[in-house]
């Protein structure tokens, strides 16, 4: 606690105690746990034990002011071991500490800290007090020194003042003044010490060992539970401010209920304090609508505690949160007569109601169960996203999911029973949310927790049969709700979810049908999220199907961002040029996903740029000339080569990306099987499902590709090149190795032919002068300057395009035939750089539409 | 060879009536038991009107029994409300038959209805009789009777509705009636106003329009008329003179071929069929009438389509395709070959172009070799082409003969082999090949620059004139 924090407490002192009570009740917790556990055998002790646990936190509160007192610190962890004394004699060595570090200050004259002593030990005392404890002759000792001294320190600053800086004499003459409130408090107890110190203090003992015998007798039940029944209900019993004991009683729940609600959101109101009034308030309540109102108040302000919204709300707390609403649910769905609302009729908060009472035998309640499961869920994703994920509380936490999962279940059993749609669909989704992107294993193991409840869904897992097909029925449900941003979220978890079970096609197909990709720049940034997650993994799926080329292309977009963990919610990316402010900040931080739903970004880039590899080296082979060598399929692989060429020293490779580019270095060199070895050697496979047959299939588009590559670097090398040469170095069968050759000279990659008699490739190479080659270079760069101006021309005119079509028909056969393929494309295309300014996440969504492989792109749904 | 026998997927889109040809066709080819076929076949002839063919099933069916008492009812019913319709439909036929008024009717059908209730009483739903009464006669058969009907509803009639459910009726009697012409054109005004009915975004009106599916989409209800309608062309185009480029033509638009992937991959197999089958041959190339570039490219457009929905569906004929020009293993193509040639003898469709189909076939798999290959084994390429070598020969020497390929190809008989040369494109060429369009493309551009500047002008111009006076 800082001097400056003191200070400030002085001057309003009012405040500054609130503040420590509520300090103190935050730390509560851990020292009467500590206290519960040594005697947990004799319910009289653990009974006191609980009832002082403020008491000993304010002991560390002063331990902690104190600047001096660390072995006090060492006294209360001592006691805390031996917890043999009773609460009273405890209570009597802290005032009796108090009052000492009051005198130590006194000596060397700091009033600012015998200012904060005196404020703890009134406090003690008026505990004291509540319990009925006589006053201890120790603080009327103290007041009565204390006055003495301070009339003396005032009339000694009178002659000096210099010598007292300000904040000490503002504490002065604070001190001065609560004295004398204390003084005239106590006046007739200090009349009383005054007249005869020695017998006032014989009488506290006898009163206080008086006190003490039935209570050291546990067994003489009646007696003790009778002497100590204001004592101990103290313990349980919620202080309010200023000492005023609350009375609970299952008539007075309402008007409780009410103050509670009252001082709810208020500045000062001591959450924790409210939170244990409302709890108790529970178990008090007898009716149906008694529990429910108390619960739901119970509800809010727990999710109240944490007025922050950096922070995460503790686990226990969250715990009970989800544990109360659970018990909200049973009841309403126990009970059809009570109904919970957002929007009702006004009624009387202070009366009891019963379904009898009401018009139609219903009682409606102000209140939104939905809510309090959208809180649930999202303080829940919150924690996961500020606990350390390596550490095992993460794993701890993660746990928890489970309960959450069969909260959602029954919520969403409870509104199916009732027929709540809007709410119902929100539940659903947030169902799904839970399960889409997890394996089968896993949802299995969180349904089958949900199937033991007594109120289950309609859809689970055991009348679904599969994953897929609970997945399939949730999504249809939402795809019918009708709300078109739960529905956009709930078709791209099924994409999601079909790619992730290795069904690229349907995935493909959903994702084209959707026509998502058009729109989704427009979209809220966590639904952008859940898109860009979507893509990646489709293209993780193509990858593990083996479908290199579709894997390549979709996977491309994200990459060329360079942003790919700022696109994906799995990390902040740091700009150099621009600072984000707080705010911007804050609010990125709020969308990242909780560790375990990220997807592996090392794992995606092996991915990427194997299928890059495997991708452009054949391509970058084909190319002889210079200029036509800088139009790079995919950039980013492009520039990593680049940087790999002129590497003057390679050692052996260590990253991932090393691998790669030794691999793709091998490949180029026709040394397919290092290029092989390096690829499989790469360890982030591991993580991938089916890792073994996702290397083999690698090592067989390693050699196809290798062969390719062969054929384009060394065709000039040669007149005839024999077929069984190329299948035995290529460890490829001789009809796979013909049909690679045909389809390259088909396609006219290769200039060669086959000739059949003699199983040899006669390649008819034309070797171009530099004039010839200048030639066509100038035709082609006059081609795409046409291209350009009809483009300029194009974007000019508008999207009219009334001039483009006659165009069409009059240019040559290969433009026709291009044509309905242009048109189809050219549309979109131009739709979207006319669409302005776009989200961050936007320009990675938007360009897939157009790269995507095949032309299914303009289905009709 | 029943596992590549469609006829149980293509049944479920068909009317009731034109499957019965389909059922016939099965019958002959024996790959499913009599008795089944028979069955089938009772059961479909019992939902109709036509109670002397189910009579003559049951019989056929059951030999030894009598034939139950509810056919004699039915053909009762039948005959009775045959009768009655027809009094009504009489009515409206009288009238259209006048000589004036079918001077009278004009483009406008609400005026013509006007016309019709002002001056001889008749009201929509003496028109509506004509529709029942084709219903009607279609439903026991009498296709022709029915089409004329559904002819004349359709000239008067006002209702969207029923209209379209005419030119479903109609398109099903010329079908069945074997009018292969006027069912062409019948199949072209459906699918007009199949892709006409419905501008999916703004849906009110037309879903207020389908009274019978006010709760389906109206994109779907319109790829599920597609879908119908892509089954039923398939009768016209593989029985019209023109049909299979025509079936090109409209399969490969991107509309139906949208349609044909989502909704029934396995009219690829007719896709391909035509695809293959309109190739220009050595026999066919001689009449030849002028194709679009749709149909030329046609194999190579289908061959996309193949790959990309390979996982959806794939037969013998598709994998012919897929074999020779995407993996390029002749001698798995060769394999297919055989194999499809049993699937298009047994297809109810397929089964008249056998032959072309084949010749087709040989000459695709013959150019794809002569294109990869400089010399080659004539005995080889007939052995591929699934021909004995003799016959082989004689066709491959009709092949050169005939073809553009003529002038690269050498047969060398001494060591039976064929030697293809074919000299490289000088790079001039392909230098001016690149430039061609360019000065056109470059006018027209000009052209519309200028045109762009000029619309202000003329604005001013008409200001100006109106400013005058």
């Amino acid at each position: 606690m800082s001097r400056f924090f003191r200070q400030a407490g002085d001057s309003d002192s009012d405040t500054e105690s609130s503040e420590d009570e509520l300090m103190s009740s935050g730390d509560e917790a851990l020292p009467s746990k500590a206290a519960a556990a040594p005697k947990p055998a004799m319910s009289r002790f653990l009974r006191t034990a609980g009832s002082d646990s403020s008491e000993s936190s304010s002991d560390e509160e002063e331990s902690e002011s104190d600047s001096d007192s660390e072995d006090e610190e060492s006294d209360d962890e001592g006691r805390a071991g031996i917890r043999i004394m009773s609460a009273q004699e405890k209570r009597l060595a802290e005032t009796e500490a108090t009052a000492k570090a009051m005198d130590n200050a006194l000596k060397i004259n700091d009033w600012v800290a015998i200012s904060n002593e005196f404020d703890k030990l009134t406090r003690m005392v008026q505990r004291q007090h509540n319990v009925s404890e006589p006053i201890p002759p120790i603080y009327v000792k103290t007041l009565v020194s204390l006055e003495s001294s301070l009339t003396t320190t005032l009339a000694k600053e009178k002659e000096a003042k210099k010598k007292m800086n300000a904040t000490n004499a503002k504490a002065l003459t604070a001190m001065k003044q609560k004295v004398r409130k204390a003084m005239k408090e106590y006046e007739q107890d200090i009349s009383k010490y005054q007249a005869d110190p020695e017998a006032f203090e014989q009488d506290y003992i006898s009163a206080t060992s008086r006190e003490q015998q039935p209570a050291a007798v546990s067994g003489g039940r009646v007696s003790a539970v009778q002497a100590t029944l204001d004592e101990t209900d103290g313990g349980f019993q919620s202080v309010g401010r200023g000492g005023r004991a609350l009375q609970l009683t299952p008539e007075g729940i309402f008007k409780n209920l009410q103050a509670v609600q009252e001082a709810r959101g208020k500045k000062n109101t001591d959450r924790a304090e409210q939170i244990r009034i409302l709890e108790r308030l529970l178990e008090i309540a007898v009716t149906s609508y008694q529990r429910i109102r108390v619960l739901l108040a119970l509800v809010s302000s727990r999710f109240d505690y944490n007025s922050s919204v950096a922070n995460y709300m503790p686990t226990e707390l969250w715990l009970s949160a989800q544990r109360e609403v659970d018990q909200l649910i049973a009841i309403v769905a126990a009970d059809s007569s009570y109904i919970i609302q957002e929007i009702t009729e006004d009624y009387d908060e202070l009366l009891e109601r019963t379904p009898s009472q009401e018009k139609d035998g219903i009682v409606r309640i102000r209140g939104s169960i939905i809510s309090f499961i959208d809180r649930l869920d999202d303080e829940f994703t919150r924690s996961l996203q500020n606990i350390d994920p390596h550490g095992t509380e993460y794993v701890e936490r993660l746990k928890d999911e489970k309960v959450l999962y069969c909260t959602i279940c029954r919520a969403q059993a409870f509104y199916e029973k009732t027929k709540q749609d809007e709410p119902l669909s929100r539940v659903v989704m947030r169902r799904l949310e839970h399960i889409y992107s997890k394996p089968d294993p896993v949802v299995q193991a969180l349904d089958s927790a949900a199937d033991l409840s007594e109120i289950k869904p309609s859809m689970s897992l055991a009348t679904k049969g599969s994953t897929s097909n609970l997945i399939h029925s949730l999504c249809v449900y939402l795809y019918k709700a009708g709300n078109s941003l739960l529905r956009t979220r709930a078709m791209l978890s099924h994409i999601y979810h079909y790619a992730l079970h290795n069904d690229f096609h349907t995935a493909r197909d959903m994702l084209l049908m959707s026509h998502l990709q058009e729109s989704i720049h427009s979209a809220d940034v966590a639904t952008q999220i859940l898109y860009n997650r979507t893509v990646v993994q489709l293209g993780l799926c193509a990858f593990r199907s083996g479908l290199i080329k579709e894997a390549q292309t979709t996977l491309q977009d994200i990459f060329t961002t360079q942003r790919v963990k700022e696109l994906l919610a799995q990390g902040v990316h740091q700009q150099r040029f621009q600072v984000l402010t707080p705010e911007q900040e804050k609010a990125e931080r709020q969308r990242q996903l909780p560790f375990h739903m990220h997807i592996n970004t090392e794992l995606l880039e092996a991915a990427f740029l194997v299928s890059s590899m495997l991708v452009e080296i054949p391509l970058l082979a084909s190319i002889d000339s210079e200029e036509s060598k800088r139009k790079a399929i995919s950039k980013p692989f492009r520039r990593l080569l680049d940087f790999a060429d002129r590497q003057v020293f390679t050692g052996p490779p260590e990253s991932t990306r090393d691998h790669i580019m030794q691999a793709s270095k091998a490949l180029q060199d026709g040394e397919w099987e290092k290029c092989r070895d390096l690829i499989q050697s790469i360890k982030i496979w591991s993580l991938m499902p089916e890792a073994a047959a996702v290397k083999e299939m690698l090592a067989k588009r390693i050699q196809e590709q290798g062969l390719r590559t062969y054929l384009f670097t060394y065709a000039p090398h040669y007149s005839t090149l024999s077929l069984s040469l190329l299948a035995s170095t290529f460890s490829l069968p001789l009809r796979s190795v013909t049909s690679i050759v045909s389809k390259m000279i088909w396609s006219e990659e290769l200039p060669a032919s086959l000739d059949q008699s003699g199983g040899v490739i006669v390649f008819h190479r034309i070797e171009v002068s530099r004039q010839q080659q200048l030639a066509q270079i100038i035709a082609e760069k006059v081609n795409a300057m046409a291209e350009q101006n009809e483009k300029a021309l194009d974007t000019k005119m508008g999207g009219a395009g009334g001039w483009g079509d006659r165009a069409d028909g009059k240019q040559g056969e290969k433009r026709g035939e291009q044509a309905q393929e242009r048109r189809g494309r050219g549309e979109r295309t131009r739709g979207n750089t006319r669409g302005g300014a776009r989200g961050r996440g936007a320009r990675f969504a938007q360009g897939l539409g157009n790269q995507m492989p095949g032309h299914t792109s303009q289905r009709t749904g | 060879m029943a596992e590549y026998d469609l006829s149980k997927t293509i049944i479920p889109y068909l009317d009731r009536h034109l499957t019965f040809p389909l059922l016939a066709h099965l019958a002959e080819i024996n790959i499913f038991s009599v008795e089944d076929v028979q069955a089938a076949q009772y059961e479909l002839a019992k939902g109709t009107n036509m109670v002397d063919y189910s009579e003559n099933l049951f019989k056929a069916m059951h030999p030894d029994e009598k034939a139950p008492q509810e056919f004699e009812d039915k053909r009762q019913k039948a005959v009775s409300t045959n009768e009655r319709l027809e009094q009504e439909a009489q009515v409206v036929l009288n009238v259209i038959e006048n000589p004036d008024v079918a001077q009278a009717l004009r483009q406008d059908k609400n005026q013509n209805l006007q016309y019709l209730k002002d001056n001889y009483n008749l009201t929509l739903e003496h028109i509506n009789a004509l529709y029942n009464f084709g219903k009607f006669q279609y439903s026991y058969g009498n296709y022709s009777g029915a089409a004329d009907y559904l002819y004349h509803f359709r000239v008067l009639s006002t209702d969207a509705d029923l209209t379209i459910s005419s030119h479903w009726g109609k398109l099903a009697s010329d079908i069945l009636t074997g009018k292969w012409d006027t069912a062409l054109e019948e199949l072209n005004a459906l699918r007009e106003a199949i892709d006409s009915r419905t501008p999916a975004p703004f849906a009110p009106t037309v879903s207020a329009l389908n009274s019978n599916t006010p709760t389906v989409d109206p994109a779907l209800s319109q790829l599920h008329s597609r879908t119908w309608l892509v089954h039923w062309s398939l009768f016209v185009y593989f029985n019209h003179p023109q049909g299979r480029s025509l079936l090109l033509e409209t399969f490969l638009s991107p509309t139906y071929l949208n349609t044909i992937q989502t909704s029934c991959p396995w009219i690829l197999r007719y896709l391909a069929a035509a695809a293959i089958i309109s190739t220009p041959t050595p026999s066919s190339a001689s009449g030849s009438t002028p194709v679009s570039s749709r149909v030329k490219n046609a194999v190579r457009e289908v061959v996309k389509v193949i790959q990309m929905e390979g996982y959806q569906y794939s037969d013998p004929i598709t994998q012919f395709l897929m074999q020779l020009h995407v993996e390029f293993d002749f001698e798995a193509a060769q394999k297919e070959l055989g194999k499809a040639e049993t699937v298009v003898a047994d297809d109810f469709f397929l089964q008249e172009f056998k032959d072309d189909f084949l010749e087709s076939a040989r000459c695709l798999v013959s150019e794809a070799y002569c294109r990869i290959h400089q010399r080659i084994d004539i005995g080889d390429l007939s052995d591929r082409l699934n021909l004995p070598r003799e016959e082989g020969e004689k066709w491959i020497v009709n092949l050169i003969r005939e073809t553009r390929m003529g002038q690269d190809a050498k047969i060398d008989l001494e060591k039976n082999l064929i030697q293809i040369s074919r000299p490289p494109q000088p790079i001039y060429q392909s230098v001016i090949e690149k430039t061609r369009g360019l000065a056109i493309r470059t006018q027209v551009l000009g052209a519309a620059v200028a045109k762009a500047s000029a619309p202000p002008l003329t604005t001013e111009a008409q200001a100006a004139a109106v400013a005058v006076s």
